[in-house]
């Protein structure tokens, strides 16, 4: 072998590395697109229709974080918080400081000011990360999302790209389009309320909130979304987590109403008698 | 509900100074319309649809065997139903339309605080039947078994001897956990979405946002220990129809007395491009002597689904509470 040839052989190699690295994740956005693989509806599109959740440690914390102790001694280890490594591209969200000061006053005390903790819906994105499942239900004109916690739901209107926002809501207002097989879905007038996670991570409601669904596999979908927010981020941000489809015998959405979980805590001194008791 | 947005009041004003009142003068089924196909080949059942009809669920009395009403009485409830929409009062949700054509009293959806007043009403359907149940031919209920009869009363007596003792003495809609399977009130906020994909049917359910997902695959109902508020359901189209089997219903999901136990069955028919026709059959040997069947006219609505956030700004409850503590200190106060 030749030394040109040797060099010629090495920068090969180096090249290929290269593109090797730099087109990883983008290859395996495309991977299942390419090989025209990806489940499709009657006329074509990609079809996310089926039963989703995603997997990890997630919905404590979407930045990175230790495990701690739970809110419940009586817990104890099957009420810890587990660790995580995070979701958020670049590991933490780029707060301006007094997004940072009130995420970590959110998090101090986090069981009284946690929207969740009262069965509120959890709003976009954290219902896709919240462990439970949600269904896809996926027409041509209308995309419906419905999520087991607390029977929330949204409707993304497919074909009405000029359609306002009639009030503020807990699940936003959704509009979407395609990009190719991609899912785009823009979502705004959220009530300023909800938050990320049970971090304390939290928004304005200035929130616009970009999401896109691409197929990884048959049964995996990339989710990306973009946080904008002038009022407490200093500028867009992302996270990247995977759907998977649950493929469990039997997987079906079932109800976790909720609102009968949290009732003893929202009403409970409010019952005939609690007063008298808790005097005792 | 204190939790609404005034934009929904002011949606609901708007319509009420329009018109409330749209003159059905057929909903027969025209033979010769077939609903249009959905890129799965299923009759296509999308869109927003308003139970707004006026027809009470059990036939008043006073028509005794009639299961509609003759050209002068259709007449005169029209008329009637146009001073009722002129002299303003207190809205007339679900029965309370008729019923007040007929006895000339109106009765108060809300007497205790009075605070629906006709601006809440949408538009309301006048149709010439007396009854939304058509089986039993009499247009009502058949008669209760005596033990669910006798829990029926126990409940009652429940709710006179403290309805506001815990949050759990209050009514499951007032909780914000559910307005019912099926939801019967007509013309207050009856809204339902159906979307289709090959597999499920969505059914949305604007009242306290809920979403019924019909699976069209023909499994096995989940497990008889696993109890819902709104049962599991499975359906399958056929013709022109949906078909729907629900059960596995909680104890505490109650239907007008029935309870864990009842099976309830479910076809949908578009009969034209405005009318969805929703036929239900109610069974349930614990509750009653015989099943029952009822039709309701859907019509389609050319307005969204809103977010009803029902919980989240249920600031009623906890007023209802904290006013019946309030009474009780006052009452022990006195006694001293």
């Amino acid at each position: 072998m030749s030394h040109l040839h040797c060099k010629a052989s090495r920068l090969g190699i180096l090249a290929g590395l290269f593109l090797s690295a730099s087109l990883l994740s983008y290859s395996a956005t495309l991977l299942a697109a390419d090989r025209g693989d990806i489940p499709r509806t009657a006329n074509g599109k990609a079809d996310f229709n089926g039963l989703w959740q995603t997997i990890g440690n997630h919905h404590w914390g979407i930045e990175p974080h230790n495990a701690r102790m739970g809110p419940d001694p009586q817990w104890a280890a099957i009420g810890a918080i587990p660790a995580g490594t995070g979701i958020v591209d670049g590991g933490h969200i780029p707060y301006t400081p007094e997004g940072r000061a009130k995420q970590q006053e959110n998090q101090a005390n986090w069981l009284a000011k946690d929207p969740v903790v009262k069965c509120y819906m959890p709003g976009v994105p954290r219902a896709n990360y919240m462990p439970f499942p949600f269904q896809i239900v996926q027409s041509d004109e209308h995309i419906i999302m419905a999520y087991e916690f607390a029977s929330a739901n949204r409707i993304v209107y497919m074909d009405r790209p000029d359609f306002e926002a009639p009030i503020p809501s807990w699940m936003g207002h959704s509009l979407g389009h395609w990009e190719g097989d991609t899912l785009v879905i823009d979502v705004t007038e959220q009530m300023p309320d909800s938050w990320l996670d049970r971090s304390g991570n939290h928004h304005s409601e200035q929130l616009r909130v970009t999401e896109r669904y691409t197929y990884l596999s048959q049964d995996v979908i990339q989710y990306e979304v973009t946080l904008t927010d002038p009022v407490v981020y200093t500028r867009p941000w992302k996270m990247t987590i995977p759907l998977y489809r649950r493929l469990d015998q039997n997987a079906q959405l079932l109800e976790f109403k909720c609102v009968e979980f949290a009732e003893e805590l929202l009403y409970g001194h409010l019952v005939k008698g609690a007063q008298a008791q808790d005097e005792e | 509900m204190s939790s609404q947005h005034p934009s929904i009041r002011n949606r609901l004003s708007l319509l009420s100074l329009s018109l409330l009142i749209v003159v059905a003068n057929s909903w027969a089924q025209d033979e010769h319309y077939s609903a249009p196909r959905t890129i799965n080949g299923q009759p296509d059942l999308q869109g927003v649809w308003a139970n707004n009809s006026t027809t009470p669920l059990q036939r008043p009395e006073f028509f005794q065997d009639r299961a509609t009403l003759t050209e002068e009485e259709y007449q005169r409830l029209l008329a009637r139903a146009q001073e009722i929409e002129t002299e303003g009062g207190d809205a007339l949700f679900g029965d309370g339309f008729l019923n007040a054509v007929i006895s000339g009293e109106v009765e108060s959806y809300d007497p205790s605080t009075g605070n629906y007043d006709s601006s809440w009403m949408a538009s309301r359907n006048i149709e010439r039947r007396t009854s939304l149940i058509v089986d039993p031919p009499n247009g009502r209920l058949p008669a209760m078994r005596p033990a669910a009869r006798e829990l029926m009363a126990q409940q009652a007596q429940a709710r006179r001897d403290g309805p506001s003792d815990s949050y759990t003495s209050r009514p499951l809609q007032e909780r914000c956990i559910t307005y019912g399977m099926p939801y019967m009130l007509a013309g207050y906020n009856s809204y339902y979405q159906v979307v289709q994909s090959a597999t499920h049917v969505a059914i949305i359910q604007e009242m306290i946002h809920d979403v019924r997902l019909i699976p069209l695959d023909n499994s096995a109902h989940v497990d008889e220990s696993i109890r819902l508020w709104h049962g599991d359901s499975r359906g399958y189209f056929d013709g022109d129809s949906l078909y729907i089997e629900t059960r596995n219903f909680s104890d505490a999901s109650i239907f007008m007395g029935a309870r864990g136990n009842r099976v309830f069955k479910e076809k949908f028919t578009r009969i034209s491009d405005d009318v969805l026709q929703y036929e239900f059959t109610m069974e349930d040997n614990d509750t009653w002597e015989r099943p029952w069947t009822a039709i309701v006219n859907y019509t389609h609505s050319e307005d969204p689904i809103y977010e009803y956030a029902c919980h989240e700004g249920n600031y009623a409850l906890e007023g209802i509470l904290s006013g019946a503590r309030a009474e009780e200190r006052m009452a022990a106060e006195q006694a001293r």
